[in-house]
């Protein structure tokens, strides 16, 4: 029998991500109840293609080490592994980088030892030029093929981990795994391989708790929650005793962020839930059966890259008067044309930056239906992205001017347009990016994009 | 009239990556499910109408065992290109939410 003890293994999902915090009351209560491992998810592609790009976390250093500190706190005292995937959002080395630092200053200020894996998830340019040529790298859905001059462009990739490298990791006697860009399930997948537990469920459970507390009611934020993996099922609960995880959210996260409803795809297979059977054991706790691993042919890993688009400077402002909002279709035409105008002036090609106007309250968000009555403020919003953060800025500082001070049909308001909330009006916002790889590419084995350094922390 | 958020108990949107955006229909019960999935309106032309892409590139599926339905299309603009207006694509539910499961001929 696989396990420990009764032949079960109990995981805590700390969190959705590291640094959108948890419970004390939780944490200390699955410590009561026993653990085999705690890990935590900390990356995402969702909040864009920015923070890969500039190496940063797209939560604050603070909440990175409030949810480190009480983790490997937790960990370290129960003498169970913890596992950080997609360490500092992005995966790549100064996100790996920077959540080591703020790991080593936790230790040192607790006074813990123990053994480090930090494994990175950076793939060199010239590696998958080379994949690329020999047919190696397939696009992703609906992106199309890679092109060298697109890869060229690109800054920074990263390769998305399966269980593999993790095992290795902890084989390999680590205590705390930081790793690179990871699949979120790896994470609670890789102790039930290591001991022979079945794929499917392993694939399954851990695809289920990877977002912590998405799967939680009532949905307060994030919070713990616990699988445990048994022979032939496992059990998700959550760990803060005033909340509960039923049927219909459960089953429900299956099909989160995912194109499919029933399969889901990891880098060493696909997990087929369409035969799980999902059962309330009381009125907090659900028990899933039945689900399959399938394994994939050939071992492939998801590429994420992204190209650096330009620089962004950023004005918002208020409109209110009736007789623009009704002109502001116009208006907006005309201010493009007039800014292009300004900035040739200056030197600056029009070709050379992008000049967004984002109506808030009209259509920013979505195209506005044809009958929509028409608000009685907008939010406007001036976007500019050019070439360099010193063009952006003049190009931005234009359109802020042209906006306010231009004429339109039926204009009272001749001392300005736009309501500023405060100065300086114009923010300069940094670098932009685009993503420019989202592909797949086969590997000659799992670990091969993913090289684990060992360190004894506190030694 | 009979929106189709009218029905449901969940209408959501978000990436499935950064190029394409999914959309998750729960359906409140049975009987929602069947009023839904049989309405000539709901269909990828329609869909494809109200989103701007082309309609051999939505997929809508339908799963009778969760009383739940899918759509999967490409994103027009990828995920944080400068012109994205919705980097984590989850306000684009709208224009499915207020698709009218009534009137075969509505244009968006």
């Amino acid at each position: 029998v696989p396990g420990n003890r009764q032949g079960e293994l109990r995981l805590l999902a700390a969190t959705g991500c590291l640094g959108y915090g948890f419970t004390e009351v939780a944490l200390q209560r699955a410590l009561e109840g026993g653990l085999d491992l705690i890990a935590a998810d900390a990356g995402s592609m969702d909040p864009g293609p920015y923070y890969l790009g500039a190496g940063l976390p797209f939560v604050s250093e603070r909440a990175i080490e409030r949810d480190l500190r009480l983790l490997l706190r937790a960990a370290r005292a129960a003498g169970i592994p913890l596992v950080i995937g997609s360490a500092g959002g992005g995966g790549g080395d100064p996100h790996l980088a920077l959540t080591r630092r703020i790991l080593l200053r936790v230790a040192a200020a607790e006074g813990l030892r123990f053994r480090l894996a930090v494994i990175g998830a950076e793939v060199p340019r010239e590696l998958v030029r080379e994949r690329l040529r020999s047919g190696r790298v397939q696009p992703l859905w609906p992106v199309p093929q890679l092109t060298e001059a697109e890869l060229a462009a690109t800054t920074r990739i990263v390769a998305m981990m399966g269980a593999e490298p993790l095992r290795a990791a902890l084989e390999g006697g680590a205590d705390v795994v930081l790793a690179g860009r990871c699949s979120d399930s790896a994470l609670y997948a890789v102790l039930p391989l290591m001991r022979g537990f079945d794929p499917g469920l392993a694939w399954h459970l851990g695809k289920t708790i990877e977002c912590g507390g998405a799967i939680v009611r009532p949905k307060t934020g994030q919070d713990c929650v616990i699988g445990t993996l048994r022979e032939d099922h496992f059990e998700v609960e959550p760990a803060h005793p005033d909340k509960a995880c039923t049927i219909e959210s459960v089953a429900a996260h299956t099909m989160y962020e995912n194109p499919s409803c029933f399969t889901f795809v990891e880098p060493s297979g696909e997990v087929d839930t369409r035969a799980a059977r999902y059962e309330a054991l009381d009125p907090r706790r659900v028990k899933v059966s039945g689900s399959r691993f399938v394994p994939a042919g050939a071992v492939t890993a998801k590429l994420e890259g992204v190209a650096l688009v330009g620089y962004r400077a950023v004005c918002m402002a208020g409109v209110a008067d009736p007789v623009l909002i009704a002109e502001l279709d116009t208006f907006s035409t005309q201010i493009v044309e007039r800014v292009a105008m300004e900035a040739t002036s200056l030197g600056i090609a029009p070709s050379s930056y992008t000049l967004t106007l984002r109506r808030y309250g009209l259509d920013a968000v979505l195209r506005r239906p044809a009958q929509a009555q028409l608000p009685h403020e907008v939010g406007l919003m001036l976007d500019v992205v050019a070439a360099t953060p010193e063009e952006a800025s003049a190009v931005l500082a234009k359109a802020r001017y042209v906006a306010m001070h231009t004429d339109f049909p039926g204009r009272l308001c001749s001392a300005g347009n736009l309501a500023m909330p405060f100065a300086p009006s114009d923010i300069a916002v940094g670098p932009a990016y685009r993503f420019s790889v989202w592909h797949a590419m086969e590997l000659n084995s799992p670990c091969e994009l993913f090289p684990a350094s060992f360190e004894d922390v506190g030694a | 009239v009979t929106l189709l958020g009218s029905l449901a108990k969940t209408l959501r949107s978000k990436n499935a990556g950064a190029f394409a955006l999914t959309l998750d229909v729960l359906f409140r019960d049975q009987a929602g499910y069947v009023r839904a999935s049989q309405s000539p309106n709901l269909t990828a032309d329609q869909i494809a109408l109200r989103y701007g892409v082309a309609a051999d590139q939505v997929r809508l599926e339908f799963y009778p065992q969760a009383l739940a339905l899918k759509v999967t299309m490409p994103r027009s603009v990828p995920s944080g290109d400068p012109a994205d207006s919705d980097v984590y694509g989850a306000q684009q539910h709208v224009p499915l939410m207020l698709l009218d499961l009534d009137c075969p001929t509505t244009s968006p």
